[in-house]
């Protein structure tokens, strides 16, 4: 009897055991590919849109509001760089350097010519988009890390080059811009216009993101990001779209960098180096760069992460580092499917079948 | 019912007596926004300090009196973690949320320009400690409408630094030198401040009679042999370690070992770092503080700071001097607000810092602002003596009274 019973302990320990792994093989899947419900999708797009646009109203302060348009901004530019990882698997740990060609192009033209917001912002836009083309040259010869390297190179030599550039770039001294050029009625030295201003941005490039996402270019693109020989050899011309996404990813880089030149009125190299490039990589990888929502997700754990819980930077790396950590192990789709892998426990396996547009980007 | 009548009176005297009490000593509220925490942390720490002690020391005498009031400061302090955005956030909080009347800070030129850019509008009084703030202080950005009326540098000109530096070291070492020198090499971090400070340590050097060379560094070097041994090839008579006196103690103990020269400047290394660290040359080295040294002060008054600055726990770190950038100015602006009789007033309190003088601690010298809201006084420089660790001597140069030739000035 004592025998039986172990055996039907064992057997129960052994189920319940394949039970439990189950369940973390659940949570932590990567399902980017597994649709939402239509319904699911609406009403956290229209929460999201409330909840965004009611924060000037909540009364958290000056400080906040500062702090979320800075994550803003820099969730604009992670958009551009999770459609090139995410979607077509280039990774570059150089992007705030494509920022930076955004952000200068526009504060060079404002210097030299008098420009405003509203003028430049379409041309530092698309010197970004030519600027990621170029530096994506490479990417039709080589991949993976070797790309990696060159786009870290890239940053490095952008901020050489920024550092030296004579009253031309500023120097390290930077240069200085006005204000957002008033729309009428609306005067965007007022921080919370300043934040409805990037907000809108961020709505366009979230849309931007999605509608790729569902269109026949996203699926090109992850078609590429899964099997580069494949897709060429049912005919999709694998060099062209590479470019394309690296341009598409340099527009949204350009509106981030001139969104940021005129949050803060005044630019450096040291603000497009290579450690402010790392640490986009690492805020979309903590959010997940094949959903929608991730690389949103990614820049408000990074940018409120050390107000939240008061850390200085040394411990704000460290939290980092094992955050990422974690992610590799245990969430390698990121926050992102974290959360939508509870949403699926919950609301039951069958609810992930739905119909309709995924939450994916 | 007589005598509670009369208590009732005396209590309510007492609760009168009390909220006038009260009344009178209402608060001051003024914002520090420094990185105690980063990269920077050792200057950042300085301008808490300082401020610190500043407050306590006014509020123990009895706090500022405007008008029929009399107030005592109450600080904010905001970590800006060394990150221009927390920095930007943290003055918006200071400004929008808590309405400070004035800022103290930052310790460097981009956190301080984009900072202006809030304190401006809001007119906000903002004290900077970066002399590279004088290449964006013209004319017309301080004029009334201008977008740094509200902004004043508590640091010298560069030039005006430079010179007096330069004249500090060349007294002191020529004496020790077979002959007197005629090459410096600058050799300078490349970064905003280390490029905006050394343009104008060059100029001041060629005014003295110098043939300059400038090798810049990249930020965050620690092996410096490569480039070291590149200026030893120049063969120069003093290797000048200009800015950042955190790169200096690790390039220093290189170019000893390398004997790059027969000489060395270290600037920003105080005395009393050279002597803690025990470091000895055989070979003349002079040591500039930012702007005197706490390590080896002539002056009294300068002593007397330093060790109430330490007294409060402050850490004794190359940059500690920074501190007095900040402090006088904390005593210079309540005598502003108490002439001018309102802290309300934003405008007449720029308009009496313009028109007064203060004898503050950092300068035997009267501080008096410029046009272009920049203060003068001179920098001490120290040489100590070969095969010693804590044998100083040291002098303070003034500053020249025009920029050399060559130098636009800022």
């Amino acid at each position: 009897m004592p025998a039986t019973d172990n055996s039907a302990g064992k057997m129960g320990a052994a189920t319940e055991g394949t039970r439990a792994s189950e369940r973390l093989a659940l949570l932590t899947a990567d399902n980017a590919s597994v649709p939402l419900p239509a319904s699911v999708q609406a009403i956290t797009a229209i929460l999201l849109a409330a909840l965004l646009i009611a924060l000037p109203w909540l009364g958290l302060g000056y400080r906040f509001l500062s702090i979320a348009i800075t994550t803003i901004y820099t969730a604009i530019g992670l958009y551009g760089l999770a459609l090139q990882f995410g979607q077509a698997g280039i990774m570059s740990v150089g992007h705030a350097a494509l920022m930076g060609i955004g952000a200068y192009t526009s504060a060079i033209l404002s210097v030299q010519l008098g420009w405003g917001f509203w003028t430049t912002l379409p041309f530092a836009m698309a010197m970004s988009a030519i600027v990621g083309g170029v530096i994506g040259l490479p990417t039709l010869r080589v991949g993976g890390q070797h790309y990696i390297i060159i786009t870290f190179c890239f940053c490095a030599l952008f901020v050489i080059v920024l550092t030296n550039g004579g009253t031309f770039t500023g120097s390290a001294t930077g240069l200085d811009v006005g204000s957002v050029t008033p729309l009428p009625g609306i005067n965007f030295d007022k921080l919370s216009n300043n934040y409805y201003l990037v907000l809108a941005a961020l709505f366009l490039a979230l849309a931007a993101t999605y509608l790729i996402g569902i269109s026949r270019y996203g699926r090109t693109l992850r078609a590429i990001r899964e099997n580069e020989q494949l897709a060429r050899s049912v005919g999709i011309n694998v060099d062209l779209h590479k470019l394309g996404v690296l341009m598409v990813s340099g527009l949204f880089a350009g509106l981030a960098g001139v969104l940021q030149l005129y949050y803060l009125r005044h630019i450096s190299p040291t603000l497009f180096g290579a450690f402010p490039s790392l640490y986009l990589a690492l805020m979309v990888m903590l959010g997940g760069a094949r959903y929608l929502y991730g690389p949103l997700i990614g820049a408000i754990i990074v940018n409120f992460l050390p107000e939240v819980l008061n850390l200085d930077p040394v411990d704000s790396r460290i939290a980092y580092g094992v955050c990422l950590l974690l992610v590799i192990l245990l969430l390698p789709g990121g926050v992102s499917a974290g959360i939508k892998n509870i949403y699926c426990a919950i609301a039951g396996g069958s609810e992930g079948q739905g119909g309709g547009s995924n939450g994916r980007a | 019912m007589r005598q509670l009548g009369l208590g009732l009176a005396v209590a309510a005297a007492g609760l009168a007596m009390a909220l006038q009490t009260a009344r009178a000593d209402e608060e001051l509220p003024i914002g520090v926004i420094a990185a105690q925490s980063g990269s920077f942390v050792s200057a950042g720490n300085t301008i808490v300090g300082a401020a610190n002690l500043a407050a306590q020391q006014i509020n123990d005498a009895g706090g500022i009196k405007v008008g029929d009031k009399t107030y005592k400061i109450k600080l904010y302090i905001r970590d800006n973690r060394t990150d221009v955005n927390v920095s930007i956030a943290a003055a918006r909080e200071l400004v929008n949320d808590i309405g400070v009347k004035a800022i103290w800070g930052t310790e460097t030129h981009d956190f301080s320009v984009s900072m202006a850019k809030i304190t401006g509008p809001a007119k906000v009084l903002q004290f900077s400690g970066n002399s590279s703030l004088g290449a964006v202080l013209d004319d017309k950005a301080v004029a009334d409408d201008g977008w740094l009326h509200y902004a004043f540098q508590s640091e010298p000109q560069e030039w005006q630094r430079s010179g007096s530096t330069a004249k500090g070291v060349l007294s002191l070492l020529t004496p020790q030198l077979k002959s007197p020198p005629k090459h410096s090499v600058v050799f300078v971090g490349n970064d905003a401040t280390g490029q905006y400070l050394s343009s104008h340590y060059v100029k001041a050097l060629e005014a003295e009679g110098q043939k300059v060379d400038l090798v810049r560094y990249p930020p965050d070097t620690t092996d410096f042999s490569p480039l070291l041994t590149r200026i030893k090839g120049m063969k120069p008579d003093i290797v000048h370690f200009w800015y950042n006196g955190d790169s200096t103690l690790t390039a220093f103990p290189q170019a000893l070992k390398l004997g790059v020269a027969p000489s060395y400047f270290l600037f920003g290394v105080d005395p009393g770092i050279y002597q803690e660290r025990s470091l000895k040359a055989d070979v003349p080295v002079t040591l500039s503080c930012v702007p005197v040294c706490w390590g080896s002060s002539p002056f009294p008054e300068v002593k007397q700071y330093f060790d109430k600055y330490f007294g409060l726990g402050a850490a004794k770190g190359p940059q500690s001097s920074v501190s007095l950038l900040y402090y006088d100015y904390f005593f210079w602006y309540a005598k502003a607000l108490e002439t001018v009789g309102k802290i309300d007033d934003p405008d007449a309190v720029v308009a009496e810092l313009l028109k007064s003088d203060y004898k503050g601690v950092v300068s035997p010298v009267p501080l008096v602002f410029n046009k272009h809201h920049q203060v003068t006084f001179a920098t001490e420089v120290c040489m100590v003596q070969p095969n010693t660790s804590d044998q100083f001597k040291c002098a303070v140069e003034q500053p020249p009274a025009a920029p050399p030739p060559g130098d636009n000035g800022g």
